[in-house]
């Protein structure tokens, strides 16, 4: 079955935009222009959101090799032990909702020194394969929108997450 | 947010300080500036490249009749939204999702995240429909979740897709507790 899913992902993108040209070109549209003037919104997009990108790439990255995640981790470690939560697991679930390409080298580390089949492995796996990274999300989203409260934005993706946390903890 | 992004610098020049590494944390400052252009950068031409084939499905009229598809989902979780195009790029930002081209998802998520900013009036708090939409892409379902199948054959397993089933269980009932959340918060709201 993963082949198969695999298998989909890898032509969804081709698939597209074959689909997308044919049905232009049946419709007889000036399909060029179109993409032509369509790229030129997408590259106005980029530029409004790259203020916010590199403002979350900084704070991140400040609290992150700074290393008060780390101090963060040894707080809450014992109120994770206590929901049994193993310790093993925690820095990655702390790090997977604000670092995307952070929390892949974690998990790849644990895979290496527990094995990828072990309880700890696979509950790895599937967090890093289930888990976004919502404040990433959150930050960049609204970064090209005149919204200063996110209301329930960031909480509903909160509770999702730890769900997902939780979910992979018993699954597995 | 402002509160986040500010706790999250203090936080970390007050560790550094503690620890006496501040020297380290500035040239951490500078490079993750950078880092966060390069990453725009890769990012435009992606961006550059959907927005150009969204904009051919837009002109020709296939994205309204793609978002007329999926209208029974779409009309659960965004009730109040009646914009057709609107709606074919939430669809299509979860699609991407999906299938797991997560730079494309964001592209079109931008330019959702757009639309709906405009129904909104420009207002400077959320509406319904844009929680829900963060809510549901935060926690959406990855068909195949590409890199960790690669880590973890690389790591020597014996069956690297064995995780699949539980991801997806994982993800299916993640996804239903962001979007009770917002519902319960809709509700409040009201």
């Amino acid at each position: 079955m993963s082949d198969f899913f695999s298998a989909l992902s890898a032509v969804f993108i081709p698939l597209i935009f074959t689909a997308v040209l044919l049905y232009g070109l049946f419709r007889k549209a000036p399909v060029y222009d179109f993409f032509a003037e369509g790229v030129k919104e997408g590259l106005q997009s980029a530029v409004e959101v790259l203020p916010f990108i590199i403002a979350i790439f900084v704070g991140i990255r400040v609290f992150t090799a700074s290393g008060a995640m780390e101090l963060f981790q040894r707080l809450l470690g014992p109120i994770f032990g206590l929901l049994g939560v193993p310790e093993e697991l925690l820095s990655l679930i702390l790090l997977r909702p604000v670092s995307g390409s952070g929390s892949l080298v974690l998990a790849g580390e644990i895979l290496q020194e527990f094995g990828p089949d072990s309880f700890l492995g696979r509950a790895a796996s599937v967090m890093t394969g289930t888990c976004e990274t919502v404040f990433y999300v959150l930050a960049v989203y609204f970064g090209v929108t005149a919204v200063k409260k996110s209301r329930h934005a960031l909480w509903a993706g909160l509770a999702g997450y730890a769900a997902g946390i939780a979910a992979s903890l018993w699954l597995c | 947010m402002n509160r986040i992004w500010a706790a999250l610098i203090l936080i970390g020049v007050a560790v550094c300080a503690w620890q006496g590494r501040l020297s380290d944390l500035s040239e951490e400052l500078l490079n993750s500036a950078s880092d966060g252009l390069y990453f725009v950068l890769s990012l435009a031409g992606v961006m550059g490249l959907w927005a150009g084939l969204m904009n051919v499905a837009r002109r020709t009229g296939l994205m309204e009749k793609l978002a007329r598809l999926a209208t029974p989902v779409m009309r659960f979780l965004f009730p109040k939204e009646a914009d057709g195009e609107t709606r074919s790029l939430i669809l299509m930002s979860f699609l991407a999702n999906l299938f797991g081209a997560g730079n494309s998802s964001t592209v079109f998520a931008l330019k959702a995240m757009e639309a709906l900013d405009r129904e909104n009036g420009r207002r400077p708090e959320a509406s319904d429909a844009m929680c829900m939409f963060l809510a549901v892409n935060m926690t959406m379902l990855q068909l195949a979740p590409v890199t960790i199948l690669k880590l973890r054959q690389d790591a020597g397993s014996a069956d690297p897709g064995a995780i699949l089933l539980p991801s997806y269980g994982a993800a299916l009932l993640s996804m239903a507790v962001a979007i009770l959340v917002c519902r319960l918060a809709e509700h409040r709201n009201k």
